[in-house]
């Protein structure tokens, strides 16, 4: 095994490695000992299981007692009523938590926040009432009894070698969770965390992402309870209850979101507490909220994280811009050599005249107000056409209508000759289609080179879940995209800080590392939202020198609105001009700042005021 | 007569969730402590009533005073400093306030019940068939009545129309000469004051309990989805259809369906219709 591939499986194994070897550790100690690692373990798979959906999607979950309900149940129930071998009945249970995520969240994933909790409560409160009710099944509030587990004949019944299969187990179970995080459907969860409508624009489906995440989780945290339930002895609805929903939350808050290890850390190091603590048992609960409202209030990343920081303080984020006009130039006809796409034929700004967006008489209204009124629009393969109008007049509108966020109520837009009026926002940019947006929408907790592998646009959820195993075994076709994203980063001026937080960049960089998302994917169009709002005289005319490089170097055609003229007619060949939904005139970009007409609505308003 | 039941549970319902619709108009937090607030103002009451034995009149000027200054306090001094972060870190934080405030009243209040007496007691009305007691009348009218004085607070008051543009136009306010802090506490603090005489008429009926706090907030947060949640009248109205409904369905099927009943309206209105039963725009139109 090579050395690179090693580094790479590393980090993944990890997990697994320390849930071993803590099993292992405990089998060194008393019997006590044995019984406290084994239900540390379970909490440390099930803060790992909530790190998916708590710290990395950040949804409120408070449906893990359910879950866990499901995994023990199901694996019982088929044990002790029909006598399946504990194996089969783990599987079972799993996949019933699999199945239990799936229906929960396909209708819950329509909403965030404060109702996709409530609907995670009300799911948690049924499931409890409905094994609670089923009592010739279940047993009822009284509980029943579980066998310890018997596998090829052996009977894990001390806790010795309870611990041993808790750990074997584990280990297992936490690798797909491990693989998921590390790799880019990790990293897409996050991006929907960041920005949901940035995430779409590149192609990450939110719901079906979410959906994914609930049902993996809900699965492992199912298995967890199934693996976990013969120490128990007995098993009865109420200590899976909402508190037990509750505070496994606390795991990966206090823990910490930014990876699996806060989740795994503060499962496996909270649940210690109710256990070495017995005689403070009253007040473990309230110190529990003290500890997450103070985490929230002063380490919004988790304790463990930071004292992870304290820790390496010594290294300090290059800072600086390390963009030099010239050099960015220079790589972007790296760029075009390195992703081993065929040039264009027709590049630069004199390119083919086959339009590569034709939007043809769209509109939009908003009760009364026609935002977008009649618009008709044509965009040569490789041109760089200006809008420009007066605020409220639809340029952003019409931007949404074309890359999908807005449905018109007339007419249609096509981009290369088809029509995008039944194509998802998230296929667009397959289609060859991706923009910028007005606020700079980066994907603040991810480097700038994840920001801009996202921006490769490979994210549908399947493609997600095989890159992340292909990143984890470290396979060429992921370092071909690595290499892509980075000699993008390189060509927008970014190459030195690519393992920055883009959350660390100036509102200069920022611009510039949604530009480098963008043309990741050389794209045929790019949609520019206002790319120098915010930034200085300087800035924004190195933007323009570098726009202008892409344009000429990749071919690709831009629309770029901006109130900023100047830069605008000094980038642009051709200007449209809007007002209150209707293009009002259409030309050279120089010839329009003169035009009556364009003068009357733009700078006339000007005079006036 | 079980309509009238549950038109007095709806009543208080209707009290629990126009708390959560005021917070969450002028500051855009879903106060999931909430239900901890109503049994602080349940607890307050047994303190007041019981405790100390001055009665109800002064319990309902006091109890709602002291709730609205705990979640004012809980605003200013948890929630202000982590405001300008994400809304998973605010809602998270109310979730784990609210537990702390009940686990607070399990630690300090060893019983797991404490009653409350009646406020009014006397012979039941008969009207025909039905039988109504003036305990009914008393917790129907009293809330209702409260509840509007809350609406009329919001809708009119000069406090209303300062958290009104809070609501519409956070830095429109600003610009105007509120202060968002000051307008965030007493948003708050007449969130609290609303939770607390849910509090005061809840607590002879139901008892004070942790439990309280989870029916509570349960409830409150049903009732605001079925009004819309950004309508104050529509939580009111959606108090009272979710106290009829649960009572209908306790009465009908059987006890355990009155919690199901609640989530049942809860699934169909988020599903079919998200804006709720009363969206805001359409009461604008009227």
């Amino acid at each position: 095994m090579s050395r690179g591939r090693l580094r790479a499986l590393g980090p993944i194994l990890a997990p697994s490695g320390s849930l071993l070897a803590v099993a292992i550790v405990g089998l060194l100690l008393d019997t006590y000992w044995q019984y406290v690692m084994a239900i540390s373990i379970s909490a440390a798979v099930i803060g790992g299981a909530l790190a998916m959906l708590v710290g990395y999607a950040r949804c409120i979950t408070l449906t893990t007692g359910a879950m866990l309900a499901i995994g023990a149940y199901a694996s019982t129930l088929p044990v002790v009523h029909a006598g399946v071998p504990f194996l089969a009945a783990l599987l079972f249970a799993t996949a019933l938590g699999a199945v239990a995520g799936l229906v929960l969240a396909i209708p819950g994933v329509r909403f965030r926040s404060h109702n996709l909790a409530m609907i995670t409560f009300v799911f948690q409160a049924v499931v409890i009432i409905i094994l609670r009710e089923s009592k010739t099944l279940t047993g009822g509030a009284e509980g029943i009894h579980v066998p310890p587990p018997v596998i090829f004949g052996l009977s894990f019944s001390n806790d010795a070698n309870f611990l041993l299969l808790c750990g074997a187990l584990f280990a297992l179970v936490i690798l797909p969770i491990a693989v998921l995080l590390a790799g880019p459907f990790g990293k897409n969860l996050r991006a929907i965390a960041a920005n949901e409508n940035a995430a779409r624009a590149f192609g990450i489906d939110v719901r079906r992402y979410l959906i994914a995440a609930f049902t993996w989780s809900s699965a492992v945290i199912a298995f967890a309870g199934a693996v976990s339930a013969p120490r128990f002895r007995i098993i009865d609805p109420d200590s899976y209850g909402l508190m037990t929903s509750i505070f496994t939350l606390t795991y990966p808050i206090i823990g910490g979101m930014g990876s699996i290890w806060g989740g795994l850390v503060g499962g496996g190091v909270l649940r210690l507490f109710p256990e070495l603590l017995r005689p403070l048992a009253d007040y473990i609960d309230l110190a529990f909220c003290v500890l997450v409202v103070g985490t929230l209030t002063f380490f919004p990343d988790g304790l463990a994280s930071a004292v992870w920081t304290v820790g390496r303080r010594g290294r300090k984020p290059s800072t600086g811009s390390a963009a030099i006009p010239g050099v960015a130039v220079a790589r972007i006809a790296e760029l075009s050599s390195a992703t081993g796409f065929a040039p264009p034929t027709h590049g630069g700004r004199h390119g083919a005249d086959a339009p590569v967006l034709t939007i043809e008489s769209v509109s939009r209204s908003y009760g009364a107000l026609r935002a977008v009124d009649g618009v008709s629009l044509s965009i040569a393969s490789g041109a760089l056409h200006g809008l420009m109008g007066p605020n409220g007049a639809g340029k952003t509108t019409l931007f949404n209508l074309v890359s999908g966020f807005v449905r018109a109520d007339r007419g249609r837009v096509l981009l290369s000759g088809v029509s995008l009026e039944n194509v998802p926002i998230e296929r667009r940019i397959g289609l060859g289609m991706t923009r910028t947006f007005q606020h700079a929408a980066t994907f603040q907790r991810l480097s700038c080179l994840d920001n801009v592998m996202i921006g490769l646009g490979r994210n549908t959820v399947f493609e997600g879940t095989s890159r992340s195993i292909a990143a984890a075994l470290d396979r060429e076709s992921f370092r071909a995209e690595r290499r892509t994203a980075l000699s993008a980063l390189a060509a927008v001026g970014l190459g030195a800080r690519a393992d920055d937080m883009a959350s660390a960049l100036s509102l200069g960089d920022q611009r510039r590392l949604e530009i480098a998302r963008a043309i990741a994917s050389r794209p045929r169009i790019i949609l520019l939202d206002e790319p120098v709002s915010g930034v200085s005289a300087e800035e924004a005319h190195r933007l323009r020198e570098l726009l202008l490089a892409v344009n000429r170097e990749l071919g690709i055609a831009m629309v770029v609105i901006e109130h900023n003229i100047r830069f605008l007619v000094s980038l642009c060949d051709r200007i449209s001009v809007m007002s209150e939904g209707k293009v009002i005139a259409e030309g050279d970009a120089a010839a329009m700042v003169d035009d009556p007409r364009v003068r009357k609505v733009y700078f006339g308003e000007r005079e006036v005021a | 007569m079980i309509v009238v039941g549950g038109l007095k549970v709806g009543a208080i319902y209707s009290l629990a969730a126009l708390g959560i619709v005021v917070i969450y108009k002028a500051t855009r937090v879903v106060n999931f402590a909430h239900g901890a607030f109503v049994l602080a103002g349940a607890y307050a009451t047994y303190g007041v009533v019981e405790a100390v034995g001055l009665g109800y009149w002064p319990a309902y000027a006091i109890v709602p005073l002291a709730t609205g200054v705990l979640a004012a306090a809980v605003e200013m001094i948890v929630l202000r400093p982590i405001r300008r972060a994400d809304i998973f870190a605010l809602i998270t934080s109310t979730i784990f306030i609210g537990i702390g405030l009940s686990e607070i009243y399990r630690l300090v209040q060893n019983t797991e019940m404490l009653g409350v007496r009646n406020p009014v007691s006397g012979r039941p009305i008969f009207i025909g068939d039905v039988i109504i007691t003036k305990e009914q009348i008393w917790v129907f009218g009293g809330a209702l009545l409260s509840s509007l004085i809350g609406l009329a607070i919001f809708g009119y008051a000069p406090l209303g129309r300062g958290l009104r543009a809070l609501a519409a136009n956070p830095r429109g306010a600003v610009l105007c000469g509120y202060s968002i802090d000051g307008m965030n506490a007493m948003a708050w603090f007449l969130g609290g004051a609303l939770a607390g005489l849910a509090g005061v008429f809840a607590a002879p009926s139901s008892g004070v309990s942790p439990e309280l706090a989870v029916s509570m907030i349960t409830a409150g947060f049903v009732a605001a989805v079925i009004g819309g949640f950004d309508s104050l009248r529509g939580a009111l109205f959606g108090g009272l259809i979710l106290g009829v409904a649960q009572t209908l369905a306790a009465a009908y099927i059987s006890s355990a369906t009155a919690n199901a009943a609640s989530f049942l309206l809860l699934f169909v209105v988020l599903m079919w219709r998200p804006e709720g039963l009363f969206p805001e725009a359409k009461i604008r139109d009227v």
